[in-house]
């Protein structure tokens, strides 16, 4: 030590391919970089996003290629070293989002152009991000543990407990309203108007936290914000496919950005059309099929015909006629919607319809279904037959856009679990005749609608506890 | 670079002539003998010195003590100095013939001046006799009739405490382990050839084909001949000097260097054959096909059976499913090696050189394996006065190695995919496959035989071991070029100044060819010609500035203080290319394929200084005493933890100089030592500690680049540090013929550096790069013998021995630290573990019991032992953990906790791969011109997961099965000696990992036998050689052992986790080796 006065410096090597943390946080773009890593977080979990929404739902069954681990999922038998159990996607994009939270205002020091109304609107962007990755994350596996400082240096404490769902919703909704007011409606380009968050996006987040929570009155003034701004219309008719391919129409709210030129290319694509992963169950085929339900414009759109397998046609750039890809179509760039306007209405309709604000919930339905020249719908004025017709709408409208799981597990956690045995019977379906008993009576237990905790996870955090269901 | 090495080799040609120069005037000759007795003696240096004290000329005693020097004139003075003698100067006078006596000294001895030579430690300069720290230290004069291509082969067996498993492939290295594991990762030591740390560890870790050892190996690329000691320190009071490379233990290696007097020229070469040991007996292609329609028939019942294993002639690949192929046989070939090593030695007054040439080609057992290596040496040390002695050293190597392609095979649709090489597919290939493709009318159509699609499933993954190994590529070119310059420069009586500058520079290249012709695959498939090509350079500049000071030396005090300053830097840069579907097999450059299927890059720059302060005290050559304080600093820390200080100190007490013992005068030497100390470690990628952004992939979101966190900033990463405790004892006896050595060792791990450690994933992370936590303590005790049991003139009989035992186990684990990690159970899994107070290395499973007979045999028992009965009365058979419900002929497994289903609550301790006890015993005989060498190697208490079994007994998928499956559960009631559960595909729980396939991995070898015969000089002289020796050497040709694999002696990768066991993995295991040499000096 004493020999060497003056080495410190030569010992301070610093690697040459990547940037570390005190040279980064220096100005705006690299705010905005990693901001955006949250975006392609969920850009690269569009797979898992449809399987999350789908899998234990009804409208897909196992095709000959199906994943084992999905195909466990689906059957009913799931444990915990099951690869749909891993949250860390997830937690990837809330560490991004706090990074951006954290470190943005301190940027502002070192970069001169860097403005509060931007550092603002970045750190509102993370925080609605954060929020949905959460929102995800209470649907998927209800408690979870709550992350809110980024994971920068060995100090910080990992080894988290779970929190209470319903605390991180709180959580998240306050984040979300102190967001929306700071965050912008125009990026300059229509690309990022609908593939970032906007207010009326962070309003469509909100409204469905409150939907999932079954605050109907304070969803439907986040519902009304969206509906008031006039920035948003249902696509006509015509052009109805165009919704998914190429996309960014007057419908979305805000849609995952895939761009297969630019190397965007999304994962759905791969796994609906060429791998014969999963086709349209029977009930899919049911109410979606132009012959059985008469649904020429969104069965059309939504699976193909038996000749190629009953695929889901959404993300693929199909031709009307449901067998061939429309020509010019880019193969990955379909999009992955989020949010749109045709579900915000349907949302607003089941706010209404659980409010008793049967007439006007009754026109919003029948305004999707004169889009999708589907005759008005008739239904009996009770909160039960809405709830029903609703759920068979959203199906309709919205299949494969990964919300039918979450729809089922509305109604069936409504009214303090009124409805368990509909969604119960839904989920057995899915499994072999002799094991649906057993599953049937085990699913009581409503823990078991949520996924198990990766072993993994149980095993590198000793404070984290197993979802009780999965627990023996 | 090349422009660089052309300038150092011209001057080092300059300097090897300098030697040649001088031709005196005035020929002295003579006789050196000893004193009292006319015993002549060899080897006595004659030296004449200017008045400066420049050596002018020298010259050393032949065998018969006689020597020759060309003095300066009649006037001169020479010069004897002999080790263990006076020295003695004696006038010419004009005299032409001389003959002296040399007296012994009194005490043996007696001081040895400090001069930083062979026999001083390079770094404190302290004589090996003085050292007061657990070392062993082995001549290679004694092992001279090993026939072996590398150092560490020769070394096996022949060291206490020094543990080596070696691999069969040729050119890879061996794994090496002092006192056990005393760090997770790499635990090789780290070797030092004449005083200069080598750079022979993998540089940082790259983390291209994480699983593959061969390319780590290669480790000790020097010609055996070349070397003269290999010394091996062991604890911490030794390593300490050495700094943080040093903490699992030190090799020491010396090469020869000139000697003044003649040159002397020697010649060797040695023929190898070597041999397979016998392979595992596997089933024919009808014992095959029987098998596989059981399988298919228990698990499915009526089944439509498959074309390939049906006997169908209509079916158009009958002939290719109807082979008997032996597929081991088919990719082994006997091993042959040749090897030619030449070196020159010899000086003038000035100037002493050692130079050799070593070229070594080798054929492997398997198929398409083989290495070739070139190395040169040249030793210089040139004294430019008495003061100032300036040597140089320098060596280069080239190796090219052949290899086979190994592709990555999903074992078990587990997503475990593991490197899979050719013998292991021979082992799992269908034998009812024809390595040759044959049409339908069964015609050979002159190509391998390779579907795309076979009865095992794709042709990539069940590729055609033969085609891979005759078609593929997997070479390796390496180049080794180290350069050094020592200047040693006495200030003082009692002080010298010692500069070593030290170049290293590797480059290493990787070859891959995959063509289409070798893989059943789709034309666009991404294997199809795939070419890679990796590139790899380190290179490493060091220097070492050292003050030796000996201020006192008299027979009642001697002080030793060093001063040691020391700054390094290791550079490194690697890239690798892969392109794919190249358009024809000609083209096998990557960058000539059309599709680009990887690039990558990464370079390394580490940086560390140390310094070092020792002291040795020493009264009336009875008490020792040293003291060391060494500081280093690495690059890899921040900079508040960056220096770490490691003090170590030692103390003997020669007590065969006591008054007390002079009565016992048999003993000759002995001493008693103690030492203590701390090393440390850090951790190797520099880079592992910053908090990291990178570009992600895609690189941007809409127009937007995407930069991300990708690595967490460690400002809590510090130093490991072993504390070690030495005690030993060192005893010679009647007149030296009895040397013992014995120590036992506690070494204590703390601060465990943890090489991506988890945490949870809600930290957006997986791992830490390295987390510092735990402690792990190695404890053992190790001795050696060595006797000489007849020293008469014809006859000579010696014998060795040598023992260790080491335990190594956790003391603590780090905060929330997952030690269940691999909790799952399955077909050939481990669970894996760690405990406080059990080794790393210790494995888990289920306790098999055999074979269920019957039905009513498999109904589940409860406590009380009653056939437990459902609602309904029914007894309920025994289940596995997914419900299956085991019935006749599947495995018994210990219902250990009496539930009625076997899960992971029933999985039990079953072993361990540390070994109890190694080392190895020999005996060497000498009689009139013949020499007679065997010596054994042993492991004893541990054991091995057989994994090539597992895969070869289980019977549940479509590999090959070996002999052992023919005594299989074939229909209810079956019960019989050694009866293996039935055949079943996809069977969930009948080869889970359980005591089936533990075994106990003791041995015993006869490692080296070797018979050499040395011409008598009258013969020799003849031919005008001034020595001849033929000889034979057997290596590796018995073993005792109860293993029932190829060979116990496992090549493994040691300590990569703390879940780490041993298991046998099909590698190459070590072949019976064959050789003859002859040895010519002139």
């Amino acid at each position: 030590m004493m020999i060497f006065p003056g080495c410190e410096d030569w010992l301070e090597t610093l690697p040459p391919d990547g940037l570390v943390k005190e040279e980064y946080w220096q100005n705006k773009e690299d705010v905005e970089s990693t901001l955006m890593g949250a975006y392609q977080g969920f850009a690269n979990m569009d797979e898992l996003l449809f399987l999350y929404g789908e899998l234990r739902a009804d409208m897909i069954v196992e095709d000959n290629n199906m994943v084992q681990d999905e195909r466990l999922v689906k059957n009913g038998d799931i444990f915990p070293d099951n690869k749909m159990c891993d949250w860390s996607p997830f937690y990837e994009i809330i560490n991004y989002c706090n990074n951006v939270i954290e470190y943005a205002p301190a940027v502002m020091d070192n970069d001169p152009t860097f403005t509060e109304f931007d550092m603002e609107g970045y750190r509102s962007e993370a925080k609605a991000l954060r929020a949905l990755a959460y929102f995800y994350l209470v649907r998927v596996f209800n408690d979870v543990p709550l992350v809110t400082e980024p994971s920068d240096n060995d100090d910080v404490d990992f080894f988290l407990t779970k929190t209470d769902g319903d605390t991180i919703l709180t959580r998240m909704k306050e984040d979300l309203k102190d967001a929306r007011l700071k965050l912008r409606n125009d990026y300059g380009n229509e690309n990022e108007n609908r593939g970032r968050i906007t207010q009326s996006a962070a309003d469509a987040i909100l409204a469905d936290i409150c939907l999932w929570n079954f605050e109907y009155e304070e969803s439907l003034v986040y519902l009304n914000n969206i509906i008031n701004s006039g920035r948003y219309f249902l696509q006509p008719t015509i052009r109805w496919f165009e919704i998914y391919n190429p996309g960014n129409t007057y419908e979305g709210i805000f849609e995952l950005q895939f761009n297969q030129q630019n190397n965007q290319g999304n994962t759905l694509y791969r796994n609906t059309y060429q791998r014969d992963y999963y086709q349209a169950s029977l009930y899919a085929r049911e109410i979606l099929l132009p012959e059985l339900s008469g649904e020429n414009v969104r069965g059309k759109g939504s699976i193909s015909t038996e000749s190629i397998g009953y695929k889901v046609w959404k993300y693929c750039g199909g031709a009307p006629d449901q067998r061939t890809l429309r020509p010019g179509s880019s193969n990955r760039s379909a999009n992955w919607i989020m949010y749109r306007y045709a579900d915000i209405l349907l949302m607003k309709a089941e706010a209404l319809s659980q409010l008793g604000q049967y007439e006007e919930a009754l026109g919003l339905i029948n305004d999707i279904r004169t889009r999708a020249l589907m005759p008005p719908a008739e239904i009996a004025f009770t909160a039960e037959d809405f709830e029903e017709a609703i759920l068979l709408e959203r199906a309709k409208e919205l299949a494969y856009e990964g919300k039918r799981w979450f729809d089922l597990m509305r109604m069936g956690r409504r009214n303090n679990y009124a409805n368990k045995e509909k969604l119960i019977e839904i989920i057995i379906e899915n499994v072999s005749s002799t094991r649906r008993l057993i599953l049937a009576s085990k699913l009581t237990d409503p823990n078991g609608w949520y996924y198990p905790v990766k072993d993994t996870e149980i095993e590198s955090n000793p404070n984290i506890e197993q979802n009780p269901y999965y627990e023996n | 670079m090349e422009q660089s090495i052309r300038n150092l080799l011209i001057v080092s040609i300059i300097f090897l002539f300098c030697g040649f120069e001088a031709a005196g005037q005035f020929v002295v000759r003579g006789t050196v003998t000893e004193k009292g007795n006319d015993m002549s003696l060899i080897g006595v240096t004659v030296v004449e010195y200017d008045e400066n004290g420049r050596i002018l000329k020298g010259s050393i005693t032949d065998p018969n003590g006689n020597f020759t020097i060309k003095a300066s004139g009649p006037d001169a003075e020479l010069h004897f100095s002999y080790v263990g003698y006076d020295s003695k100067t004696v006038p010419v006078n004009g005299r032409s013939q001389i003959n002296v006596e040399l007296v012994p000294t009194s005490t043996e001895i007696e001081e040895v001046v400090v001069t930083a030579e062979t026999d001083s430690d390079p770094l404190t300069g302290v004589s090996l006799r003085d050292r007061t720290t657990a070392t062993s230290k082995v001549n290679m004069d004694d092992l001279q009739d090993i026939s072996s291509v590398s150092v560490d082969g020769a070394l096996q067996g022949q060291v206490s405490g020094l543990d080596i498993m070696s691999s069969g492939s040729p050119g890879s290295g061996s794994s090496i382990v002092i006192r056990g594991l005393g760090s997770l990762g790499n635990s090789n030591p780290l070797i030092v050839v004449n005083g200069i740390a080598q750079n022979i560890t993998p540089d940082p870790d790259f983390n291209f084909a994480g699983s593959d050892q061969e390319d780590i190996g290669q480790l000790l690329n020097i010609a055996p001949q070349d070397i003269k000691s290999i010394e091996v320190l062991k604890d911490a009071a030794s390593t300490a000097v050495w700094g943080s490379k040093g903490a699992d233990g030190v090799l020491l290696i010396e090469t020869y260097r000139g000697e003044q007097g003649e040159t002397k020229f020697n010649y060797r070469y040695k023929f190898t054959h070597k041999r397979e040991p016998d392979p595992i007996p596997m089933l024919n292609g009808d014992e095959y096909i029987t098998m596989q329609l059981e399988e298919w028939h228990n698990a499915q019942g009526i089944f439509e059976v498959p074309d390939e294993i049906a006997y169908n002639t209509d079916f158009v690949d009958f002939y290719n499913y109807s082979a008997n192929t032996d597929w081991i046989d088919a990719v082994t070939q006997p091993g042959l090696s040749h090897d030619h090593y030449f070196k020159a030695s010899g000086g003038g007054e000035k100037t002493a050189f050692f130079v050799s040439l070593n070229a070594a080609n080798e054929k492997g057992t398997t198929i398409n394996e083989g290495f070739d290596r070139l190395t040169t040496r040249i030793n210089l040390d040139y004294e430019l006065s008495k003061n100032l002695k300036f040597t140089v050293f320098f060596d280069y190597t080239n190796s090219h190695r052949d290899g086979n392609y190994m592709f990555r095979f999903d074992i078990d649709n587990d997503n475990r995919r593991d490197r899979v090489n050719l013998r292991r597919m021979a082992y799992m290939k269908a034998p009812n496959m024809s390595i040759w493709e044959r049409d339908e009318t069964g015609e050979l159509t002159g190509e391998y035989f390779t579907p795309i699609e076979s009865y095992q499933g794709r042709g990539d993954l069940y590729f055609n071991p033969v085609a891979i190994g005759n078609l593929s590529d997997n070479d390796m070119d390496k180049n080794i070029f180290q350069n050094s310059y020592q200047i040693n420069y006495r200030i003082t009586k009692w002080m010298h100044f010692i500069e070593t500058i030290s170049f290293q520079y590797d480059n290493q290249k990787n070859f891959t060819f995959l063509p289409y012709t070798a893989i059943g695959t789709d034309w666009l498939d991404g294997e199809v010609n795939q070419a890679g090509e990796t590139q790899k350079n380190s290179s490493r500049i060091s220097s070492r500035s050292q003050l030796i000071m000996t201020p006192i030396v008299t027979s009642v005090h001697s002080l030793t203080m060093t001063l040691l300053g020391q700054i390094s830097q290791n550079q490194s840069r690697f890239s690798r290319f892969v392109g794919r579907n190249g358009p024809s097999l000609q083209i096998t450059d990557p960058s000539a394929a059309p599709q680009i299927a990887g690039m990558n890059s990464q370079s390394f720059d580490r940086r560390s200084l140390g310094s070092m302060f020792s002291v040795n005290y020493k009264y009336r050559d009875k008490y020792l005493l040293s003291a060391i304080v060494r500081g280093d600093a690495s690059s890899s820390f921040g900079e508040n933890r960056r220096w770490g200080v490691f003090p170590s100190f030692s103390v003997g007490w020669r007590f065969s100089n006591e008054p007390f013992l002079e009565e016992m005068n048999f003993i000759n030497n002995g001493m008693l030592r103690a030492g203590y100390g701390q090393t440390g470690k850090e951790p190797r990628n520099p880079y592992d500690r910053f908090g990291l952004f990178e570009n992600a992939n895609p690189s941007q979101y809409i127009f937007n680049d995407v930069i991300i966190p990708t690595q967490i900033e460690l400002s809590n990463l510090k130093w490991q540090t072993v504390e070690s405790w030495n005690l030993g004892l060192e005893l010679a006896m009647f007149k030296r013929r009895v040397n013992i050595s014995a120590d036992v060792y506690n070494k204590v791990t703390k601060d465990i550096l943890w090489r991506n450690y988890d945490i949870p994933s809600s930290s957006g992370f997986n791992r830490l790069a390295w987390f510092n936590g735990g402690q792990l303590q190695n404890q053992g005790w190790e001795a050696s013998a060595r006797i000489t049991a007849i020293r008469m003139e014809d006859l000579r009989v010696s014998l060795s021995f040598n023992i260790a035992r080491n335990r190594n186990s956790f003391l603590e684990f780090p905060d929330n630290f997952n030690n269940l990690v691999g909790t799952d159970i399955g077909n050939g899994v481990y669970p894996r573990m760690a405990q406080i107070g059990q080794p790393i290395g210790s494995f888990y499973g289920f306790n098999y019991l055999g074979v269920y007979s019957t039905p009513e045999d498999a109904y589940a028992l409860d406590e009380e032992g009653n056939v437990r009965i459902d609602a309904n009365g029914d007894p309920i058979p025994m289940r596995y953990a997914n419900g299956y419900e085991f019935t006749a002929g599947d495995a018994i497994y210990e219902d250990v906790n009496k539930d009625g289903v076997i899960n992971l609550n029933d999985v039990v301790y079953l072993g361990d791969s540390n070994p109890d006890y190694t080392g190895g015993f020999g005996i060497n005989t000498k009689w009139r011109q013949l020499s007679l060498s065997a010596h054994f190697l042993y492991r004893t208490g541990f054991d091995i997961v057989n994994e090539i079994a597992s895969q070869t007994e289980g019977m549940l998928d479509k590999n090959n099965q070996s002999k052992a499956v023919l005594s299989r559960w074939r229909k209810e009631g079956d019960d019989f000696e050694g009866m293996l559960p039935r055949a079943y595909l996809d069977h969930p729980a009948n080869n889970l990992g359980s005591s089936r396939y533990v075994e106990s991995g003791s041995f015993l070898r006869l490692n080296n036998l070797s018979l050499s015969y040395t011409f008598d000089p009258s013969i020799a002289s003849k031919l005008r050689v001034d020595n001849l020796e033929l000889g034979a050497n057997l290596r590796k040709i018995w073993t005792l052992t109860g293993y029932s694999g190829q060979d116990p002696e496992i090549s493994q990768r040691i300590g990569d986790d703390p879940f780490w066991f041993g298991t046998d993995n099909g590698m190459t295991p070590p072949p019976m080796v064959f050789s003859g040499f002859l040895n010519l000096s002139f």
